[in-house]
């Protein structure tokens, strides 16, 4: 029977060893953002007309930008925005989303049929186009990106913790509280919400590159952070047009984005095999 | 007059009826419910604990409906012993068991623990350090915390080794509360329970002192389940009649089950007193769904 | 059929099952009666080799094979088709979205026998299944079903064992009654050997011929079932049995 009869079949996992390098690298690139200002050859924002674009060396690793710039520099400072701007918008959208989540699976019907279909609203714009309209009426900067990402972020975290907090709605011991006569919101507080927050600590790490790929895109249209920011979508969009000439403008700040967001997912699928083996909550 | 009772209460999911004009009350001695999967008996149980809404009819909390009764009193007063699981993973098992307690009485959380034969120490444990034993007796603690006059136990040893299972049932016998119990293991309900109620398809099918109801059937369903339990040392299990047969939706609902259907069992059986008029004959007490009933008890 | 020697069954050192003897001949039921964390699940799953992470000692044969010393190939022909696993809960092992019918038939194939929609007719009404089950899916059945259908299965599949690890403890009692029943016949029928696990001393007492008590890895007694049923030797066995409600 074992032969034929598929026992628990698998889908294929990373080796362990990714999630202890997904890990490591994030902290070299928390550690590399929140230590830019010591780290750094040079300052972030000052102009040195006559280093234009010169080739990584020696004195400037990976080279200098169009306005002379050092780009390691930049992209070291760049880490401090593109982070700042993910754990903002993970922050605001797992806040909102899990509280109003769990609220909706543990109550269930009329309540959680409103808050879905509110939900629902949110998602049936796509993420990108709401965001572009958002930044558009809204003046271009830090600030905007975050506001406009997250409000089309949190109703994942909205839906994610719905259906896990309705499951856990139904577990005994949720009904042995209400039988002791426990009021609704210290249920929530004290058994739906602390038990259903592994899997959105999960999507969190697995959405950290996400959003930072995003808020890359809006800077790439020149939506998001404006100059002198150093954010790294900002650097491969103004030096998207060297990129046949002087690769060096666009290739490093770009590395550093696949970098971040590969160690954040990589870390994430590595907390979900080892929170939830037979990935039963999702 | 007795704390809790249901009368002719419907129960179901989505508009969906899985238990139909059921009666019953929670009387002296322990009252058992006894089915298989699929019977009702948890839909039930949750409906006493006033965790489900009946679709009609109504459960008393004394003689008020539970919609009107004062349901502080009702948390105090009725209490679940669900399976061992029924315990927060993530909570020491010391707050789970002091979560209804008024501040200044958290002192009783160790005494509760002895009480349930608990060392007081264990308090500061998670669910998953403790055994399922352990974790069975903290579940029963949680339960007393409130003083409950009433019971309601759900499978509370199904999960157990059998060693475990008895000292758990003999904690359970030595409370001096009443209690409603929820099984499909009959051994445990002759043990704790006077009264007993055999539950098939969502309906009463047979009801009456526990000890001369498995002694002597009078439903054809009780006659199978007592016959299908293993005994020491005795002949294997006997299947009688084909399990997988889905319950009728119309007539008696055993009827595709049952090895004596006839033509008239496809007319609902009303429930009916055995023994004539208030019971006579041993028959005290007794009441079947059956219009066999009699050609049971003579077999 | 199966003959175990001096097994002992080690996890990173510590040692969690040490069965001495063990045998099961044609047409004989032999159980391993124990509580949780006995060792017996432990046993039954060292005989199909299905215990990777073990170091393991000792003599095991099962039909004819060296459990121990045998290629992945062979040791894949006992469990695939000679000597068959039947779980507690079997419909965890059925691929829920195939239906039993194809399922039974890629089975069947591969272990070169007849697939044929009579040949597969013919094994599910051996188990007192209706025939028609061969069309649904592994959600659409019950676990008394899907129990029986494990069986069928491993019949068609030419099985000379059954190797059982609490087959009917998921079960309702009348469903386990129809379950006990299957087996009983195919043992006098077919001569099949069973090899079940159970912590339910009454049921084994009613179909073994023999009885190991294991406790904390060890077998703690064993001998014939209605021996050590009647007059336990052991302490613990005397415990079991007064346990019983």
């Amino acid at each position: 029977m074992t032969d034929v009869t598929p026992l628990g079949r698998r889908l294929p996992r990373l080796p362990d060893g990714f999630a202890a390098l997904g890990a490591v690298l994030i902290v070299a690139v928390v550690l590399a953002a929140v230590l830019a200002p010591w780290l750094a050859p040079y300052p972030p924002d000052e102009p040195r007309p006559l280093e234009r674009l010169l080739p990584p060396s020696g004195a400037h690793w990976f080279g200098t930008d169009q306005v002379g710039r050092d780009v390691l520099t930049r992209i070291l400072y760049g880490g401090r925005t593109s982070l700042l701007i993910a754990g903002a918008v993970l922050g605001v959208s797992a806040v909102a989303g899990v509280a109003l989540g769990v609220v909706a699976g543990y109550a269930g019907g009329r309540v959680r049929d409103v808050i879905m279909r509110v939900t629902d609203v949110f998602l049936a714009f796509p993420a990108l186009l709401l965001s572009l309209a958002l930044a558009v009426v809204l003046q271009p900067g830090v600030n905007t990106v975050i506001l406009a990402i997250a409000v089309t972020w949190w109703p994942w975290y909205a839906r994610l913790a719905a259906s896990v907090a309705a499951s856990v709605a139904t577990r005994p011991y949720v009904d042995a509280a209400r039988c002791l006569g426990v009021p609704a919101p210290l249920i929530i507080l004290r058994h739906v919400l602390p038990n259903s927050l592994t899997p959105v600590l999960v999507q969190l790490s697995l959405d950290v590159g996400g959003v930072i790929l995003t808020s890359a895109a809006l800077s790439y249209l020149g939506l998001g952070a404006q100059e002198p920011v150093a954010e790294w979508g900002l650097m491969v969009q103004q030096g998207q047009t060297l990129f046949s000439t002087n690769w060096w403008v666009v290739t490093f700040p770009g590395l550093a984005i696949l970098v971040t967001a590969f160690a954040f997912n990589v870390l994430g699928e590595g907390l979900r095999n080892a929170l939830d083996p037979r990935r039963a909550v999702r | 007059m007795t704390l809790l009772r249901a009368e002719r209460v419907t129960l179901g999911y989505g508009g969906r009826p899985v238990v139909h004009d059921v009666s019953l009350g929670v009387t002296e001695g322990g009252v058992g419910l006894i089915g298989e999967s699929g019977s009702g008996k948890t839909t039930l149980a949750r409906a006493f604990l006033g965790l489900l809404t009946p679709m009609s009819g109504n459960i008393y909390y004394g003689d008020q409906t539970l919609k009107k009764a004062n349901l502080r009193a009702f948390r105090r007063d009725v209490q679940p012993v669900f399976q061992a699981e029924a315990l927060d993973p993530r909570m020491r098992v010391g707050r789970s068991i002091a979560e209804a307690l008024p501040r200044a009485a958290r002192a009783r959380v160790g005494e509760l623990l002895e009480q349930v034969g608990l060392d007081p120490a264990l308090a500061a444990r998670r669910p998953h350090e403790l055994s399922g034993g352990q974790r069975q007796r903290v579940v029963i603690a949680r339960a007393l915390a409130v003083g409950p006059r009433l019971l309601i136990l759900d499978e509370p040893t199904s999960a157990l080794d059998v060693t475990v299972q008895a000292r758990i049932l003999d904690l359970l016998a030595s409370l001096e509360t009443e209690r409603l119990l929820i099984t499909h293991n009959l051994a445990v309900v002759e043990r704790l329970c006077r009264t007993s109620h055999v539950l098939f398809a969502g309906r009463v099918v047979e009801s009456g002192p526990t000890a001369r109801l498995l002694a002597n059937p009078a439903h054809p369903y009780t006659r199978a389940l007592r016959d299908a339990v293993p005994k020491l040392g005795g002949a294997p299990p006997e299947a009688r009649g084909r399990t997988e047969a889905v319950p009728a939706a119309t007539g008696c609902p055993f009827r595709l089950r049952c090895p004596l259907a006839v033509a008239a069992c496809e007319q609902a059986p009303a429930p009916r007193d055995l023994g004539g008029a208030g019971g006579t004959g041993g028959m005290e007490g007794r009441r079947v769904a059956c219009h066999r009933a009699e050609d049971v008890l003579s077999a | 059929m199966i003959e175990v020697r001096d097994l002992k069954v080690r996890y990173g050192g510590r040692l969690v099952a040490d069965v001495p003897e063990l045998d099961v001949g044609a047409g004989e039921c032999v159980a391993i009666v124990g509580e949780s964390g006995s060792g017996k699940s432990t046993t039954l799953l060292t005989l199909l080799g299905l215990t990777p992470d073990a170091e393991i000692s000792g003599h095991v044969r099962v039909c004819g094979v060296d459990v121990l010393t045998a290629s992945p190939r062979a040791l894949r022909e006992i469990r695939g088709a000679r000597a068959a696993l039947v779980m507690q809960s079997p419909q965890a092992a059925l691929s829920p979205a195939t239906r039993l019918g194809v399922l039974m038939r890629r089975a069947l194939r591969l272990h070169g026998r007849d697939g044929s929609e009579q040949a597969m007719a013919r094994a599910v009404a051996e188990v007192l299944l209706d025939p028609e089950i061969l069309r649904r899916y592994p959600h659409e059945i019950s676990g008394g079903q899907a129990q029986r259908f494990a069986i069928a299965l491993a019949v068609a599949l030419g099985a000379e064992a059954i190797l059982a690890d609490e087959p009917t403890s998921a079960l309702d009692v009348t469903v386990q009654a129809e379950v006990i029943g299957v087996l009983r016949r195919l043992r006098r029928e077919r001569g099949l050997a069973l090899l079940m696990v159970s912590h339910d001393l009454a049921l084994v007492s009613t179909i073994a011929d023999r009885v190991l008590v294991m406790k904390d890895g060890a077998v703690v007694e064993s001998g014939p079932a209605a021996t050590v049923l009647a007059e336990p030797a052991h302490p613990y066995t005397r415990e079991l049995l007064e346990a019983l409600p």
